[in-house]
Formats: C-alpha cells, structure tokens, sequence
C-alpha cells in the first residue's frame, strides 16, 4: 500500500513537473511577443515598439529561457523578489507563481483569494449532483423496466444533450433576468452574509448540479442494478429482510463504490474550471479569473490558473486511486 | 437509448459466429448487414439520421439555400432595416409579424438577414466539428495503436502524454492556445481569420483525441493477443501490415462508435468556444450569434432562439444517432 502511494506521488509529480515546463516554454516562444497585452493595457493601445522592448527587458524575456524558467521553479519553492522598474521590486513569497501583468500583485496571492468561490460553487453543485443523481437512479432502478423508469432514462440522455454553456445561458435568462423567480446570482462570502451567500448561489447550483446530475442517474441506475443481482442480495431477501434494507444497505451500499470513485474525479473538475457557470452568473472565481487573464494576454495568470486546475485533477487521481482499495475490499493494491 | 426492440426469432438465431451450414430458411448475414438491419428498424436512429443529413444539405448547399430563399449575407445599408434610435429591427420580429423578405427576421444593429447568418452558421458548425472529429480519430487512433501493439517503452511514453494531456483542464487550456496559435500565425491581418478558424479545430483536436487513444490502446492490448494476430507474426508479418491488415479492420466498430459520439460533442464544444469569445470572427457561426444575441435577450429572444435551436437539434440528432449505432454494432444488446 505504502509503495503503491509512493509510485502515484511519484508518477503525479512527474506530470506536474512537465506541465510546468512546458506552459512556461509555451507562453515565452508562442506569442509574438509575451508582453504585448500588459504594453497595450499601459498605454492605452499604443503600444510603441521602445516600449514593449523595455517591458520585455524588465520581466527578463532578453535572458536566456533557461534562466528565466530556473527562477521561476526556485520561486514556486523559496520565493522571490520581482524585478518591476529600475528599483521598484515586489515581493512575491514561496510559492511565487509570478506576479499578475494587471495587478502586479502575486498571481498566487490572488489565487488563494478568489478560491472561496470557486470551491462553494463547487461543493453545492456537488452536493445536488449526488443528491438528485443517486436518488433518482436508486429509483429508477428499483422500478427498471416501467415506464417510468424509461421516460427518466430518456429526459437524463435528452438533457445531456444539450450543451452546458447553452443550457446555463436559458437558465439564467430566464430565471434570473426576465422572471426574477431566483434571488439575482453572485457571490457574497459565507462569513460575510451566509444568507446572501446561499441566496446568490441557489441559481448556479441548481444549474451546474441539474446539467451534471444526469449522467449519474444513468450510472447509478446500472450500478444498482448490479448490485442488486448479487448472490448476496437474494440471500439478504431470503431471510426477510425489509425491500427497504435490503435496497439501501446492502444495494446502495456497493453501488456507491464505483460512484464515489467517479465523483472524485468529476469534483476535480469542477474544482478546476467551471468557467461557464462563473461567467454567465458573474461570480468571481478561479475560472472568471483565467478568462480575464486570457483577454488581456496576462501569461503569468494563465499559468497559475492551468496550473491549479492540473493540480487538483492529479491529486484528485492519487485520492481516488487510494479510495477505491479503500472502499472496495475486493481491490487489492500492490 | 433507443431500447433495441425484440428482433425476430429468425434473426437472432443467425448470429455472426453461427456456422455456414445453418437451414436454408435462415440466411446468413455478415455483422455489418446485421448492424445495418437494426439501424433500418430503429425510428428514432432514423428520424435522427434525417435531421443529421437535413444540417448536412444546409451546410454543403448554405450558399444555393440562401440565394433560393432570398436572402443573403450582404446588408446594403443598416438604415434600412435598422431603427438607428433602438437599434432594433424595422420590420419583422421581435415587434412585426412575419417579414417575407426576412423570414428569421434580421439582427439587431448590423442589420444582417438572419437566415442567411444561420445558414452559414450551420456550415461553419459542421465544418470545424467534423474535420476536428476525423483528426482527432485519426491521432487517437495511431497513438492507441502504437502504444497498445508496441507496448513497452512506447506504449509507457505515449500513454504519459496522454495522461498529460488529460490533466489539463480543456477550457483554460483552449482559450490559452487559440489566440497563441492565432497570434503567432495570424502575421497577416487579412488571412487572420482563416488563422482563427484553423486555431479552433486545432484546439479542439489537441485536447480531443485522448479517449480515443484510450479506447483504441485498450482494445488493442486484448487483440494482440488473440490467435490470428500470433499467426501473422509468427510467419512474419511485417509489424506496420499488422496494423493495417488485421488489426485496424477489428477495430472499425469502436471507431466508428467513437467517433459518432465525438461529433456532437466538437459541435457543442466549438460553441462553448465562441460563446467564450475564441472563435471564428470572420464568417457566421451559431456560438458567435448565440453570444452575439444574450445582450438583446430580453427584448429580441427570438434573436437568441434561432441559433440555440440548430445547436441543439443537431446535437441532440448526433447523439441519438451515435447511441443507435452503438447498440446496432453491440452483438451484447440483440436479444
């Protein structure tokens, strides 16, 4: 068990290690020029060619690559200090993840900030995405066969059908802008006003959760169903045990199993980018933020945003491999 | 979806494996004609091959579509159409009836007919999400055959890099690359928007051909195995005539499965991109519209309905034709 976690770390770092590399590498030879965007934006879309080859000098694109992505690892494990003018210096604290062409203001820090968003979005979608989507496919497959059990199956394949940024759009426009049936969306912090907080939220929650609630019905539905012709279910209804027991506690509970280990991953996505939901409901978080950055060419932004989302995805990974040789006696590791 | 109906007794009993010397009043049929005959019996499948082929006409013939109509892409003069006060159209919805010169109406400001912009929006659709289809197919077909047959050191390398790749959160990712790309090709301001349109099925086949290499590796890694592959190698083969000659004809269902349900989704994702800002800009397209038309939502919906309609039927269409052709090439779900 030890050494497989080992291997996973190992094997995680790997991946992250190259993903920094080569981002770093992408965003110094692919664009014309790296400081173009934070040029324009300093003055006002005239950006002079003397300019733009001061910026480059002062962020240190003349230096050679190497050296530059050098500082930039050192940074992300011990800090440092950031050149900006000819003695105007910002701290940028371990780890450094550069500093924000907008802001100046260290893209880590920012980050950290915004996260709160980011993550109540995503632990509320979460919780209607296992509530609505392990119910409804529990029921479905109690009922297998019946015409209701089909008419569900249909409207969860007809609703995934349609693409999430549209169906976040029709939610929104009408349930928010032309009916005001739910409280206006936005984010306020839970420690500011919890009210507010759930309030504001209530809309993108149910969409995101709604949207993605469907897949889980169809793959709870086929794990129940599974699992409820096993030996051991009709052995726990031979010795007459209640419909109800048997369904839930000894169907549900190895049905979870797949289901949790797939929800793990999922998480991590919506952890690392619900983009769609943020920008349609305004709320500032991780994604809205790698977005803005996009725009204006802020790479350094860019990069810690691709980066987080790599981040959480791999550990993500790692857990759920871990989980799963928890959760199911039946795996065995090595 | 589509619940395969109970087929006919005598169909089930020839099946594909069944031997050639069966009774006469049973005919033997190849699994292609099999899959074919189910296809033909499933309404839906059907009925969805109908609009799939319907948004095919209307993209190949967008241009001959509009000019029979009457309708075009050119606005003379926005002053025509145009209230220049509210910006809004003159004739026509959202306040008109029905415009017979502009049947969709025309587009608040700019003054463009509708149809014609949906038209070619259709086209532009069809066009990114299928040539990003096929070559994402085609990358994840070869990385999956190469890994999965080669195995060792290659199959470790290649399946690193699809790991990688599959780490990467696709929206950031996309939107970082596509102006990257468009930046570093687009040199020339008048060829940028061809740029554009390239950078977007170049993103779309950069983060897209993963599962595909998945799949195939998978399927790949249990054929190689089996006796007829043995029996090529061992009187000598060549390795690339493997591939080609007894492997790839194996492997034509899950592709063909695959990469039907991979088209509805470059549909859906080519929108999401543009609805994202990072699109095409230089012709029509449905995601740009749909952006385009969330500012006069709550005066001009239908402005906003028309490109949200074609999105959906014809990924809804896709989808359900792609399922279908999964259970008819599934010899598990006949029954």
């Amino acid at each position: 068990m030890f050494a497989f976690i080992v291997k996973r770390l190992l094997a995680g770092l790997l991946v992250l290690g190259t993903l920094v590399v080569s981002i770093f590498v992408l965003f110094w030879y692919g664009p014309r020029s790296p400081v173009q965007g934070l040029c324009e934006q300093r003055t006002n879309n005239r950006c002079t060619s003397e300019f733009r080859a001061q910026l480059e000098e002062n962020f240190g694109y003349n230096n050679p690559m190497l050296s530059e992505l050098g500082k930039y690892v050192g940074g992300i494990f011990t800090g440092r200090d950031i050149q900006l003018g000819a003695s105007t210096f910002v701290e940028c604290s371990a780890p450094c993840l550069g500093l924000s062409y907008r802001t100046f203001v260290p893209a880590f820090d920012e980050l950290i900030r915004r996260l709160p968003a980011t993550i109540s979005l995503a632990v509320g979608a979460a919780v209607i995405i296992l509530l609505v989507g392990v119910t409804s496919g529990v029921l479905a497959a109690r009922r297998r066969g019946t015409v209701a059990d089909k008419a569900l199956v249909s409207a969860t394949l007809l609703m995934s059908s349609i693409p999430y940024v549209l169906f976040a759009l029709l939610i929104y426009l009408y349930l928010n802008v032309i009916n005001e049936v739910f409280p206006e969306a936005g984010y306020t912090p839970l420690t500011e006003n919890p009210v507010a907080w759930l309030s504001g939220l209530l809309l993108p929650w149910l969409a995101l959760g709604l949207y993605n609630s469907t897949q889980y019905t169809r793959f709870s539905r086929g794990a129940m169903i599974d699992a409820l012709s096993e030996d051991y279910i009709r052995t726990a209804r031979a010795k007459g045990l209640s419909s109800r027991t048997v369904t839930f506690k000894h169907g549900l509970r190895s049905a979870l199993v797949p289901i949790v280990t797939i929800f793990g991953i999922d998480f991590a996505f919506l952890l690392a980018g619900t983009i769609f939901t943020e920008i349609i409901f305004g709320i500032n978080g991780i994604g809205r933020w790698g977005l803005e950055a996009i725009q204006i060419e802020d790479f350094p932004v860019v990069q810690t945003t691709v980066l987080f989302g790599a981040i959480v995805v791999i550990v993500a990974n790692i857990v759920v491999d871990i989980l799963y040789g928890v959760l199911d006696p039946r795996v065995r590791i090595s | 979806m589509t619940l395969p109906q109970a087929e006919v007794q005598t169909e089930s009993t020839a099946a594909p494996g069944a031997p050639k010397k069966a009774p006469k009043a049973i005919a033997g049929k190849s699994p292609t004609r099999i899959a074919f005959d189910r296809l033909r019996r499933d309404w839906l499948a059907m009925a969805s091959l109908v609009v799939v082929l319907g948004f095919a006409v209307i993209a190949v013939f967008a241009g001959q579509i509009a000019s029979l109509l009457g309708v075009s892409l050119e606005t003379p003069l926005a002053s025509e159409r145009i209230n220049l006060i509210s910006q809004l159209p003159l004739e026509g919805p959202p306040f008109g009836g029905y415009d017979p010169e502009h049947p969709f109406g025309v587009a608040p400001r700019v003054g463009t007919d509708n149809l014609a912009v949906w038209l070619y929006g259709a086209r532009t659709s069809m066009i990114i999400a299928s040539t990003a289809a096929v070559l994402s197919t085609v990358v994840g077909v070869i990385v999956g055959l190469l890994a999965g047959y080669l195995g060792g050191v290659v199959d470790r390398v290649l399946m690193f890099v699809t790991d990688l790749f599959l780490t990467i959160p696709f929206l950031l990712a996309a939107l970082a690359l596509a102006p990257i790309l468009s930046d570093r090709f687009g040199t020339n301001p008048e060829r940028l928007g061809e740029v554009q349109f390239y950078s977007v099925i170049a993103v779309l086949v950069i983060f897209g051909w993963m599962t595909m290499a998945r799949l195939i590796r998978g399927e790949v890694l249990s054929l190689r195995e089996r006796e007829f592959i043995q029996a090529a190698r061992a009187i000598g083969v060549p390795t690339h005539r493997i591939l080609r000659k007894e492997i790839l004809p194996n492997l034509v269902a899950p592709i063909v499965v695959a990469f039907s349900l991979a088209l509805p989704a470059y549909v859906a994702a080519e929108a999401g991109l543009s609805y994202l800002g990072i699109g095409v800009t230089d012709r029509p397209s449905w995601g740009q519209t749909v952006a385009g038309a969330v500012t006069w939502f709550d005066v001009y919906p239908q402005y906003l309905w028309q490109p949200v309609i074609g999105i959906v039927l014809l990924v809804i269409a896709l989808n359900l034709l792609g399922d279908a052709i999964r259970d008819a090439l599934d010899p598990k779900t006949r029954r």
